[in-house]
C-alpha cells in the first residue's frame, strides 16, 4: 500500500513541479516580495512586522492560487484523457489513487511554500539584516492549509468537474475563514458543523507578535489531519462509485 | 462454476450495463455477454463502433461498474484489486502525465505492478527496448508521437509479465511496421504463456493472430468461435492459379464465383464437386495452379454481411 500510494505521489510530484504554472507563479511571487519593501506605506517608517505581514498575505494568495490550478483539474483531466485507466486498470485501489494524488499536490506545495520563505527570508535579510525565522511558523501554517483546501478540491474533483471544483473550493474556503458572520446569520445552526479555517490563519502573531507556540502547531496539525482525513474519504467513495 | 469456467483465463458471465442518462432514459451498453477465455490462447473481441466492446473489457477491468454479470481472472473477482494482480492491460490510444519521462512513467507502473525495485531499471530498459522505443527512456512523453506514445501504453502493460494481458486497439496509431511488430509481440506472449484479450477494428490483424473470436454486435456476443469454423464458407473451394495472361478459361469461368484478377495471378472460387474439373481446364489451358484450400470468407466480409443481416431486420 505505502508502495503504491508513494509510487502515485512521486509521479504526481515530478508531473505538477514541471508545470509552467508553477513557475510562473513563483516567479510572480518572487517579484512581489522583492518590490514589497518599496510600497508607499513604507515611506511612513512603518516597521518590519508590516513587511512580515505582506510577505506572508503573498505566500498565502499565490500558494491558494497555485493549489488551485494544480488539483482542480488533476483528476478531472486524468479520466478525461484516460490517463487514469493506465493506474486504475493495475492491481490499485480507487482511494490509492485519490489519496496518492492528494499527497503529491501536497508535496509540490511543500516544495513551492519552502521557496517563497526562503525569498521572502532573503529580501528581509537584506533590507532589514533580519533573517525572519519566525516565517516559518506561518509557512507551516499556509501549508497546512492549502493541504485542507487542496484535499476539498481533490475530493470534489473525483465526482465533478474542474469549474465546479474551483467555486467549489473557493466558497469553502470563504466560509471557513468567515465562520464567525455566517454563524451569526444563522444562529440555530451547529457551529462545529461549520469549516473553520482560521485556526490556520496566524499572520498576526507571525508578523506583529513572538509567533505560535509548539502546542498550538501541534493543534493546527490535528485540524489539519481531521479534516485531511475527511475529505479524502468522502473523495475516495465517490471516486469508487464513479465509473471511468 | 463449471470445469470450463475454473480452467479459463477470463470468465465473463451475464455481463450487462446500463446507463441512465439524465433524468430517467436508460441505454443499454452491454447486455447479457458471456465469454470465456482458454489460458494460453489469443483471443479476439471484435464488432463495430457501440457494439459494447470497450465497456466489456471495462468492466472487466474494474473501470465500469457493472449492473449485473460476474468477472473473474483467473479465478478471482477481476474487480477486486486482487484480481488484477495478474492482469496487464492496453487502453485505446493511452496518454501518460506529459511531464515524465518514459523510464518515470515505466516506474511508475512498475511499482503498482509489484515489480521488485531491484528490478526496475532492467526491466524498464528490456521492455523499452522490446517496442522499438530504445535510447527514448529520458524523453519527455510530451515530446512522444502517437505511435509511441501507443509502444509505451504496450510496454506498461507487460510490465508484471502478467499472465492474461487485455489489449485494447493495440495497433492503433501504429505504421505497419508498428504493426507487425504487435502482432507478434502477441504470438510472443501466447508461447510464453500468457492469455491474450484483443479488442480490435483491424481484422486482418485479428485474423492472423487470435485464436477464436467473438463477434459483438449491439451489446451481444452475435457470434464465437475459431475463426477458420465462423469463416469457413460450407461446400466451395478457392483456387488460385497463374499462367492465364487471357484470363480464366470459358469452363472455369462457367462454373467460377468470387474471381479475382490481378493479372499475374487469379483467384476464384468453384463448388468442392467442380475442383477437378476446374483444375484440368487451368492446365489445359497453359495455367498453373498455385493453392488450393478451403474457402474462407474474410473477416470484413462476415462483418459487412452481418450488419446488412441487421438492418435488414431492423427494416
Amino acid at each position: 500500500m505505502i508502495r503504491r500510494l508513494s509510487a502515485i505521489a512521486g509521479a504526481v510530484f515530478l508531473d505538477a513541479i514541471k508545470r509552467r504554472v508553477v513557475f510562473a507563479v513563483l516567479f510572480f511571487a518572487a517579484i512581489l516580495a522583492f518590490s514589497a519593501p518599496s510600497l508607499p506605506s513604507y515611506g511612513a517608517g512603518v516597521d518590519v512586522g508590516v513587511y512580515r505581514e505582506v510577505a506572508l498575505s503573498l505566500t498565502f494568495a499565490a500558494s491558494i492560487i497555485l493549489a488551485l490550478a494544480l488539483s482542480a483539474n488533476r483528476i478531472p483531466s486524468e479520466v478525461e484523457r484516460r490517463t487514469v485507466y493506465n493506474v486504475a486498470a493495475k492491481a490499485v485501489s480507487r482511494w490509492e489513487y485519490v489519496v496518492g494524488t492528494w499527497l503529491g499536490i501536497t508535496a509540490v506545495m511543500a516544495a513551492v511554500i519552502a521557496a517563497f520563505t526562503v525569498v521572502d527570508q532573503l529580501v528581509g535579510l537584506v533590507r532589514y539584516g533580519d533573517p525572519m525565522w519566525q516565517l516559518w511558523q506561518g509557512a507551516i501554517a499556509i501549508w497546512m492549509e492549502t493541504g485542507v483546501l487542496t484535499a476539498f478540491a481533490v475530493a470534489v474533483s473525483a465526482v465533478t468537474g474542474a469549474v465546479v471544483v474551483t467555486v467549489a473550493t473557493l466558497t469553502f474556503a470563504f466560509i471557513g475563514h468567515s465562520r464567525q458572520p455566517v454563524l451569526t446569520s444563522f444562529p440555530a445552526f451547529p457551529a462545529w458543523l461549520y469549516p473553520s479555517l482560521d485556526s490556520f490563519n496566524v499572520i498576526n502573531p507571525v508578523a506583529h507578535g513572538t509567533g505560535i507556540g509548539a502546542v498550538y502547531v501541534g493543534l493546527m496539525a490535528l485540524v489539519f489531519a481531521g479534516w485531511v482525513a475527511a475529505l479524502l474519504a468522502l473523495g475516495s467513495l465517490g471516486f469508487a462509485r464513479r465509473d471511468l | 462454476m463449471s470445469d470450463i469456467t475454473q480452467g479459463a483465463a477470463i470468465a465473463i458471465a451475464g455481463a450487462r450495463k446500463v446507463y441512465t442518462v439524465f433524468p430517467q432514459a436508460q441505454r443499454v451498453a452491454v447486455d447479457d455477454v458471456t465469454l470465456e477465455v482458454p489460458r494460453g490462447a489469443i483471443h479476439g473481441l471484435l464488432g463495430p463502433n457501440g457494439a459494447g466492446k470497450t465497456t466489456t473489457l471495462k468492466m472487466l477491468l474494474g473501470l465500469v461498474r457493472p449492473t449485473g454479470g460476474t468477472f473473474t481472472v483467473l479465478g478471482v473477482d477481476s474487480r477486486s484489486r486482487a484480481g488484477r494482480v495478474h492482469l496487464g492491460f492496453l487502453p485505446e490510444q493511452p496518454y501518460f502525465p506529459p511531464q515524465l519521462t518514459a523510464a518515470q512513467a515505466m516506474r511508475l507502473y512498475a511499482r503498482l505492478s509489484g515489480v521488485p525495485e531491484r528490478e526496475i531499471a532492467a526491466r524498464t530498459g528490456e521492455l523499452l527496448e522490446r517496442v522499438g522505443l530504445e535510447g527514448r527512456a529520458s524523453t519527455t512523453l510530451s515530446a512522444f508521437s502517437r505511435g509511441m506514445l501507443q509502444r509505451l501504453g504496450i510496454a506498461q502493460a507487460i510490465v508484471s509479465r502478467p499472465s492474461v494481458v487485455v489489449l485494447d486497439e493495440p495497433a492503433s496509431g501504429l505504421d505497419p511496421l508498428g504493426q507487425r511488430d504487435v502482432r507478434n509481440l502477441m504470438m510472443q506472449l501466447r508461447d510464453d504463456g500468457a492469455t491474450v484479450l484483443l479488442s480490435s477494428h483491424q481484422l486482418s490483424e485479428a485474423e492472423t493472430v487470435c485464436d477464436r473470436v467473438s463477434i459483438m454486435s449491439r451489446g451481444c456476443v452475435a457470434a464465437e468461435g475459431p475463426i477458420a469454423e465462423l469463416l469457413s464458407v460450407a461446400g466451395r473451394t478457392a483456387i488460385r492459379v497463374a499462367g492465364l495472361p487471357a484470363g480464366l478459361p470459358a469452363p472455369v469461368a462457367a462454373m467460377a464465383a468470387d474471381v479475382a484478377d490481378s493479372g499475374d495471378v487469379i483467384r476464384f472460387s468453384v463448388e468442392d464437386a467442380d475442383v477437378r474439373r476446374a483444375i484440368d481446364a487451368v492446365y489445359d489451358a497453359g495455367g498453373t495452379v498455385v493453392e488450393v484450400e478451403p474457402k474462407r470468407e474474410s473477416l470484413e466480409d462476415y462483418f459487412t454481411r452481418m450488419l446488412a443481416d441487421e438492418k435488414g431486420e431492423v427494416a
